[in-house]
């Protein structure tokens, strides 16, 4: 059987079946479609300028290694002049990054570029070991998400830098998307779709050059360039509703392999129909829809060492048992508006119950569009004070006086 | 629209809802025994009937609100309906049920029916062979007799008329740009029944998948519906999705791609209905198609000119108006003149799984209405192959469980979705699909094409570059080439 040849070169032979639109590829020419694609992302959107320096959060994993190698190699070909650093996260957890923070030690090597590790410890004064110790092991799962949040942001601020990309790609982004609409959160479903975030109001731009490219077809890039990346799977358990339009997504993926960059382009087109007016009852935001680029404070961000206090489930139960509320509430009101004679006191029960159980969510959901910076730490935030600083307020008024 | 996945499929036998405590009293009017859950709440048969009954008739009485302003004395101030009706789906069959029961409750009370109702089944059965495990005949089996299942419904529901109309009919529709989906050299054939459905058949094969059939039917069976509903002078098309149907639609449409028109998809109101060449006609009779006209030269500069030379052969003839249809005086000036018809949702603040109880609570039961001999769908059901699996499919499967375990989260999917707005300014600047009739985006699909880095003409993405001269949106791009 004669061998199929690279329906690019078409002297090669095709050894890849590109999973975005299964065509035939030899390795060559799937590397270089992969990287100019990249570069059609960077030049298009205008991602950087001659000179910029440009943070990589680095993680060790697939996505990363992807992009610092791709970026590295765009550099040169096309002389973006960038001058790039790796940027790690080092959370403090025992035993935990080793692993991977070797691996970003030898890209560092491998790519010829500086290596910055900034730990939680620099960053907000607690490894999240002492986290641990301080509040048990209950509810840090919380403080890990809020810190890793900011910790790229932060730690390119240390350093001087207004620019980090990391290694979202394409089905992350579609992800998002999903659970989003899963959530009825427009407003995140609106600033997930970017491929900036971070405005001029905050010191650090984000952004995502990967955004278009596919997960499998990242995994086949570092396996046919022959990357080193750290490749244990993600301890993380994520979200129920990201867990749920996670499995979804491989679905269509299976069924339609465009599905997944469809999802973004509908992701980019919904975030233009989103109304300005749902952003609550304020006057004075004046912003325009999704043509202001925000925090992605709600994009994917890897693991934690620890599963405590996550129960599959819990958000997606919580959300039902919250709208379940709200809806009786409603029908209650229907109800009494026509006939039904409802006792006071169960109708008053009701009433009272409602504030408690959603009130705080729901008054966050009115104010999460309306954004400013923290008054601390001058992260980009929704309230007065971030949710990192609350945090460390909590922790640090517990802090054991001994410690100096 | 009225075809199958957005409807309920019943599995029989009807799965009672977990039964509660015997001696619970029914919440609200705490007189008869609880049998039945609604919502969280023990509740009795009789208001569990007439929870079903009020969300449906409250929708009804916002559409008569709305179509007051189109009844003329012409019409004797009776509002005709249009509803969409599928072949033994749940939603659909409830509906019908609702609407007649509303009718009969007026009559009753020695009032004058509040509106006339014609029910439509657009059926693909009588022209399209369609891959065996696709959605559709896996629904319908093939096997299942179309006018038997009509004449069970004119025996039950008298007042009301029921029509079945082939798919193909789509086929002599202005409202579709068929440069965009017949290849011009199949474009010179008569217009006899069988030629219509060999056709329909042609276009059908050069589909490149199951999720793009399935598509299209879809699109196609509105358009006819469309078409109906102002034939037969109604005010207004109604749909019986519930709001389950609706969150799959919302995210099924967001995968193939199409999440600008979801403000129309889900939302109740006017729905745009453009007028197109006649495509036989105008291939043969006309001066040779006019080539794509390159990116970046758009609608600005064409306004003035004659139909014959506008760019991408989008014509318009300037239609109808007849006193049903709506003109919303939105066209591009002189080119288009687009039309409207008001299509509603009436089931869209219920469950799937309620209107499944329903169905068996009603006498007699609407049982014999449903199609029982489904069972590819069901859960459970192993999947065959993903490769002959529709995106509809997949999104059936999955909210089917998420209703089950969440359905107040399902109900929060169109809810939200309903509040993205229409982008008109689209259209008068653009134009709109040929296939689908939403406003196109240039400038998105400039845009998204360099940063995806596609080739250009590499699909004739929005240009038009694949043989037909129409120009499509980013979904019936993805649908109808790949
Ligand atoms: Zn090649
Ligand atoms: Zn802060
Ligand atoms: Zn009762
Ligand atoms: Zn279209």
């Amino acid at each position: 059987m004669a061998p199929i040849l690279c329906t690019n070169c078409k002297t090669e032979r095709a050894l890849i079946k590109r999973p975005k639109n299964h065509k035939k590829l030899c390795r060559s020419c799937f590397l270089t479609v992969f990287e100019d694609e990249v570069h059609h992302t960077i030049t298009s959107s205008g991602l950087f300028y001659p000179g910029e320096k440009v943070a990589i959060g680095a993680s060790g994993g697939k996505d990363s290694t992807v992009l610092a190698s791709v970026l590295k190699t765009l550099n040169e070909r096309h002389n973006y002049g960038l001058d790039l650093v790796l940027l790690s996260i080092d959370e403090g957890i025992k035993g935990y990054r080793d692993d991977s923070l070797e691996t970003v030690k030898r890209n560092a090597v491998q790519y010829d570029m500086p290596l910055k590790v900034v730990g939680y410890d620099e960053l907000y004064g607690w490894t999240m070991d002492q986290v641990v110790e301080t509040i048990g092991k209950k509810g840090n799962c919380t403080y890990c998400g809020v810190f890793r949040r900011q910790a790229l942001d932060r730690g390119a601020k240390m350093l001087g830098i207004k620019h980090v990309v990391t290694g979202h790609n394409a089905d992350d982004v579609a992800e998002t998307i999903l659970m989003n609409l899963l959530r009825g959160d427009l407003a995140r479903l609106s600033r997930s779709t970017s491929i900036v975030t971070g405005d001029s109001r905050s010191e650090v731009k984000r952004s995502k050059p990967l955004k278009y490219s596919y997960e499998k077809e990242i995994v086949l890039y570092a396996h046919h360039k022959k990357l080193d990346y750290f490749s244990t799977e993600c301890i993380y358990s994520p979200e129920a509703f990201r867990g749920s339009a996670r499995s979804l997504i491989k679905n269509l993926e299976k069924v339609r392999p465009s599905a997944i960059l469809d999802i973004v382009r509908s992701g980019e087109d919904m975030a233009r129909l989103v109304p300005v007016e749902n952003s609550s009852s304020c006057a004075c935001k004046g912003t325009g829809r999704s043509a202001t680029p925000v925090a992605g404070d709600d994009e994917n961000i890897g693991g934690c060492g620890s599963q405590n206090g996550r129960s599959s489930g819990g958000e997606m139960a919580a959300m039902e048992q919250e709208l379940k509320d709200n809806e009786a509430h409603k029908e209650l009101e229907i109800d009494v508006a026509n006939t039904m004679p409802a006792t006071k006191a169960e109708l008053k029960e009701k009433l009272l119950e409602l504030p408690i159980r959603s009130g705080p969510r729901n008054s966050k959901a009115v104010s999460r569009q309306v954004l400013g910076t923290c008054e601390r730490c001058g992260y980009m935030s929704s309230q007065a004070i971030c949710q990192a600083c609350m945090l460390l307020e909590g922790l640090n008024k517990n802090r054991p006086q001994i410690q100096i | 629209m009225s075809n199958k996945m957005e409807e309920g499929q019943l599995t029989p036998p009807p799965p009672q809802p977990s039964s509660v405590s015997v001696s619970k009293r029914c919440k609200k009017c705490s007189v008869q025994e609880a049998t039945l859950d609604s919502r969280g709440a023990p509740v009795c048969r009789g208001c569990f009937v007439k929870f079903i009954n009020t969300k449906c008739v409250k929708q009804v009485a916002i559409l008569g609100k709305e179509t007051s302003r189109l009844i003329t004395p012409r019409d004797g101030g009776v509002r005709r309906y249009l509803v969409g009706l599928s072949m033994g789906g749940v939603s659909s069959t409830v509906l019908v049920q609702l609407l007649n029961e509303n009718v009969e409750f007026q009559l009753a009370k020695g009032r004058n029916a509040p509106f006339e109702l014609v029910f439509v089944y657009v059926d693909p059965h009588t022209s399209l062979t369609l891959q065996p495990s696709s959605e559709l005949s896996s629904v319908v089996g093939g096997s299942i007799k179309v006018e038997e299942r009509l004449r069970g419904f004119r025996e039950r529901y008298p007042r009301s008329e029921f029509k079945r109309v082939p798919l193909a009919a789509a086929l002599r529709l202005r409202t579709v740009d068929w440069s965009s989906l017949i290849p011009p050299a199949g474009a010179n054939g008569g217009s006899g029944g069988t030629d219509e459905e060999k056709k329909l058949q042609q276009v059908f094969d050069n589909l490149p998948s199951a999720t793009s059939r399935t598509d299209m039917i879809r699109l196609l069976t509105r358009h006819v519906l469309l078409n109906e509903a102002r034939e037969e002078g109604c005010q207004a098309l109604l749909l019986g999705s519930t709001t389950t149907a609706l969150a799959e639609l919302t995210l099924a449409e967001t995968a193939k791609g199409r999440g600008f028109s979801l403000p129309w998809l889900i939302n109740d109101g006017s729905f745009p209905i453009t007028h197109h060449q006649d495509p036989i006609a105008d291939t043969t009779a006309d001066a040779p198609p006019t080539p794509p006209t390159p990116d970046g030269t758009t609608a600005d500069n064409t306004t003035t000119d004659a139909p014959t030379t506008a760019p991408n052969g989008t014509t318009t003839n300037i239609t109808t108006n007849s006193p049903t249809v709506t003109e919303d005086g939105k066209g591009v000036g002189g080119e288009t003149s687009s039309t409207s018809m008001l299509v509603y949702h009436p089931l869209r603040d219920l469950l799937r799984k309620e209107l499944v109880t329903y169905a068996s609570l009603v006498s007699p039961p609407l049982t014999d209405l449903l199609l029982s001999d489904f069972s590819s769908l069901q859960s459970g059901g192993a999947v065959v192959s993903h490769k002959n699996l529709s995106i509809e499919e997949v999104m059936f499967r999955y909210f089917e469980e998420v209703e089950q375990n969440y359905p107040s989260v399902v109900a929060n999917v169109a809810r939200t979705t309903g509040k993205l707005l229409r982008l008109e300014e689209d259209a008068e600047k653009n134009g709109r699909c040929g296939v689908c009739s939403m406003p196109l985006d240039e400038l998105g699909d400039e845009r998204w094409r360099g940063e995806i880095g596609d080739p250009v003409g590499d699909e004739g993405g929005g240009g038009g570059g694949g043989g037909g001269k129409g120009r499509l949106c980013y979904g019936c791009e993805r649908s109808i080439h790949g």
